[in-house]
């Protein structure tokens, strides 16, 4: 058996047991989340909520935008409060203060002490009743749930009295004008806050594992995610052992020296009429690019101004809500852009293969990728609008789940497009698939790479209108977390050691043993690591255990980064060609370095079990996102646009200041906006969340401090930069059909690069 | 916010006479010195940090103050001054002829003054109010 084959067989076994586990935690989940009671009554006998009223509230909140606005469970926005932890906040002063008369503030300490522990035993019990299907709950407690219903219905209305928190939560006047859709909302509000305090059924932990963090009912982090944080650092530790101990083994292990080509092997290369028709893949993603920098903007601004941006007032047109979920599904589109370009590119590239209507098919994917974004825009717009009706919603507005926001019907339209998509690029490599050469395991493992991004957005669609919110949230993590910390990997590394061994600069086969090794290492934490985002969604503690263990395998390969990173500045400078992809390698560069600090280090500080406990939903959230996505994905696709530019005009000369000015400006800019706003608001924010609640951390009194604003503002010279890389950068790409420019010489003679090259190795 | 009003007043305060003092300073020693080293990175960075935190103080302050640009007849000649400040200042030491400089720059000099009376007088018309 040759290594490689080996190598297959370990990656095929590791799947397959990854992915029966993480079936098999699904299955558990599924048993155990949290219920939805056909009624709620009171012990007189009154019914509070019934089954319908928490669906349909559940559907309000998603047409309303759901986690683009404020979060639940800690999943979603920042700006507004997490209505799970902000209702049962509210939930327990008002209990409190009934049981007070009113008076609690100015009750003894022993007094007060004697009123806790007896909400904590209130709000703690378990009074689901299976047999039917109700909860029971006291006359008092319905009382004081009738008291927060009335804030949030006044809140989410247009009541004046609530105008000055509206704004500081960045929400429009009227956001849900329906009164008795308001009502049905707090009903959904008060199950999840309700399932968030109650202990599962013999056990004393609640359902959300105690998350999150409330004084007041006694919700405190379990000791399992003291165990499980403890054990996660040793994991790491361990991992990192064991691969360093692996590359001192195979280091130096080189296959005989490597003879480099004497001229650019893809200058050869025939740009077929589908491998240009690639090009208005590229003009777009560049106006997705800077359209979503532009919402990006907004949405911030909206955390100072509220309702307002420089005065106008934005919100009554696109507010927070929209914005946001712009901003957010913009990012993923333009960078899955970038990647759908590149594929349909290379695979004519590679194979030299153009099949029969190939250019047509590349056509027609552009124009479905353009309805889809229309379409589904609209219909998020109008959803929030609240002018689409709930009965539309699912299929055609806001489905409310961050990154998954799109209706069910352009989700359908997209997981079609990516499977034609599959079948163009497909199609184009299958000669060099059917080769039997060394070559075509590296060919295949880009293929399945690009396949499995492909059919695993097939995650989006496994769940429907009135699936558990634990089982929504499962399937939302197989979508983004096995894309972005999974396949995403995969691709990169897939991809980048792909064109290097096109470039002729590494040999196919130890690429291709490397590209194996890394993508077993990727997916022995990536697959199960996908559980590390569901701790504290209604799952059980095998979630917890599972998900702290293997996610802390996933910053294993990222430790050693820069070894990846120093041979891709290295084969940079191996021959004096490589000078003409120096900008694409310099992005690939970046691609490592945030892989590292934004995937790698602030990712992992919000990982393990006890730190995510106070940290979900907080600032650092946004830090490990921004550095993580923008700062791998969004700099590899923008080094891949520029890889198959530099393929699709060879003749031209590149201007390469505006390239060293984006490039800059990308890494500078995100820098700042970690490091000056993201890193700091997140800390203040986790000090206040350990400190007084976690409710606290994200309340209207705590985010609207003279220190947070200034904060905020903080951000404006790092996304001022950063904009300015992004408004160079299309310029750079523009320029290449507005003002051409010509090499001036003619392309040196092999035997003249031959010598240049045997010269530039000698030195 | 309000509670770093005048602090953030003072950055900006600050920030504009720095990028004045800045561009004058640079202006005169190459287009009368021949100084070259005014064009050197570290002085070209210099000057962008400390435009963008001009910038920065200033979209501070009209949130603060609630007028804003576009709304407000002073904020917006202010902005739009801003454009012809920057395409001068870059002419004063990016262009090909001795005379187009020294000119940008006194053209640059006037515009930044006139800047100046209208943020004193709070009046799109500065000192001609």
């Amino acid at each position: 058996m040759t290594s490689i084959r080996k190598l297959w067989t370990a990656l095929i076994a590791l799947l397959v047991v990854s992915f029966g586990v993480l079936l098999w935690v699904g299955y558990d989940i599924s048993l155990k989340d949290p219920p939805v009671p056909e009624r709620v009554v009171t012990q007189s006998g009154q019914t509070v909520y019934t089954r319908a009223d928490i669906q349909r509230g559940r559907q309000v909140w998603q047409s309303m935008g759901g986690m683009q606005l404020g979060s639940i469970w800690g999943h979603g926005g920042y700006v507004a409060p997490d209505w799970s932890a902000d209702w049962l906040h509210r939930e327990s002063t008002a209990l409190l203060g009934g049981w007070a008369g009113g008076n609690y503030d100015s009750l003894s300490d022993e007094q007060q002490s004697a009123l806790q522990q007896r909400l904590r035993t209130q709000m703690r019990a378990n009074t689901y009743d299976p047999a039917t299907d109700s909860i029971t709950i006291s006359d008092e407690r319905a009382a004081a749930i009738a008291k927060v219903s009335d804030h949030y219905e006044r809140l989410f209305g247009n009541d004046p009295a609530m105008a000055e928190l509206r704004e500081n939560y960045a929400m429009k006047d009227g956001t849900v004008p329906d009164p008795e859709h308001r009502e049905k909302l707090s009903a959904f509000f008060w199950w999840t806050a309700w399932a968030a305090t109650t202990e599962r059924p013999g056990q004393k932990i609640t359902y959300t594992n105690n998350w999150p963090n409330e004084p007041l009912v006694g919700n405190r982090p379990p000791a399992s995610t003291f165990i499980w944080s403890a054990f996660s650092v040793t994991f790491l530790l361990a991992g990192i052992g064991l691969l360093g101990w692996h590359h001192a083994v195979t280091h130096g292990r080189r296959e005989r020296e490597h003879d480099l080509p004497a001229s650019d092997p893809l200058r050869k290369v025939v740009v077929t009429p589908s491998m240009k028709a690639t090009a208005k893949y590229f003009w777009v993603l560049l106006a997705l690019f800077l359209v979503q920098i532009l919402f990006g903007a907004m949405t911030a601004h909206y955390q100072v101004e509220g309702q307002l941006v420089y005065g106008y007032e934005a919100a009554e047109i696109l507010p927070y809500s929209i914005t946001r979920t712009w901003h957010t599904q913009l990012a993923v589109l333009w960078i899955a852009v970038a990647w759908l370009g590149t594929g349909l590119y290379i695979a004519p590239a590679i194979s030299g293969y153009e099949p029969k209507f190939q250019a047509l098919g590349v056509n027609v994917l552009w124009v479905c990728l353009l309805i889809i974004v229309v379409g589904s825009f609209a219909g998020q717009w109008l959803a929030i609008m609240q002018t689409l009706g709930l009965e539309n919603n699912f299929w055609f507005g806001h489905q409310g789940w961050e990154y998954a926001d799109m209706g069910r019907f352009w989700q359908w339209f997209l997981f079609i497009g990516l499977m034609l998509w599959l079948f163009l690029v497909g199609r184009a490599l299958m000669p060099a698939l059917r080769e039997n050469s060394e070559a075509k395991h590296i060919t295949m493992l880009f293929f399945l790479s690009a396949g499995a991004i492909g059919l695993f957005f097939g995650a989006a669609l496994l769940w429907n209108e009135h699936t558990s919110l634990s089982m929504v949230e499962y399937w939302r993590w197989w979508l983004v977390h096995l894309w972005v910390e999974g396949f995403f990997e995969v691709f990169a590394t897939a991809v980048i050691a792909f064109l290097f061994t096109r470039l002729g600069l590494i040999p196919v086969r130890i690429a291709t043993v490397a590209v194996l090794f890394a993508t077993i290492i990727f997916m022995a934490g990536g697959v199960l690591g996908t559980l590390h985002h569901l701790y504290f969604a209604g799952t059980s503690m095998a979630v917890l255990a599972l998900g702290a263990s293997f996610s802390a395998l996933e910053v294993v390969p990222l430790a050693y980064i820069g070894f990846e990173a120093y041979e891709h500045w290295k084969l940079s400078s191996a021959t004096p060609w490589m000078q003409r992809y120096k900008w694409p390698v310099m992005f690939f560069l970046a691609v490592s370095f945030w892989n590292l600090v934004g995937a790698g280090l602030f990712g992992f500080l919000i990982n393990p079990p006890l730190s995510l406990y106070y940290m979900q939903g907080l600032n650092l959230t946004p830090l490990h996102g921004h550095t993580a996505l923008f700062g791998v994905y969004g700099m590899l696709g923008i080094g891949l646009v520029l890889f198959c530019l530099r393929g699709m005009k060879p003749e031209l000369r590149w201007d390469e200041r505006p390239l060293k000015i984006a490039f800059w400006c990308f890494n500078i800019g995100l820098a700042l906006m970690a490091l000056l706003t993201l890193l700091p608001m997140g800390t203040l924010q986790l000090l206040a969340a350990i400190n007084e609640g976690y409710w606290y951390a994200r309340s209207a009194e705590f985010m609207q401090q003279p220190i947070v604003d200034l904060l905020v503002w903080m951000r404006v010279p790092g996304d001022t930069i950063f904009a300015i890389g992004a408004l160079v950068l299309t310029w750079f790409v523009a320029s290449l059909w507005l003002l051409p420019r010509r090499e001036p010489h003619e392309v040196p003679t092999s035997s003249e690069e031959a010598e240049a090259t045997r010269s530039a190795r000698a030195a | 916010m309000e509670a770093f009003y005048l602090e953030i007043r003072h950055v900006h305060i600050a920030s504009v006479l720095t990028s004045g003092a800045l561009l004058l300073l640079r202006g005169l020693a190459f287009n009368l010195f021949g100084a070259r080293w005014v064009l050197a990175a570290p002085l070209r960075y210099l000057s962008w940090t400390v435009d963008t935190v001009l910038l920065t103080a200033a979209l501070m302050l009209t949130t603060i103050i609630r007028q804003y640009p576009f709304a407000d007849g002073w904020l917006t000649v202010k902005v739009v001054l801003l454009v012809p400040y920057i395409l001068l200042g870059y002419f004063a030491l990016r262009a090909q002829r001795r005379k187009t400089r020294l000119l940008s720059l006194a053209g640059a000099a006037l515009v930044f003054g006139y800047i100046y009376t209208v943020a004193r007088a709070h009046h799109p018309l500065g000192f001609l109010a």
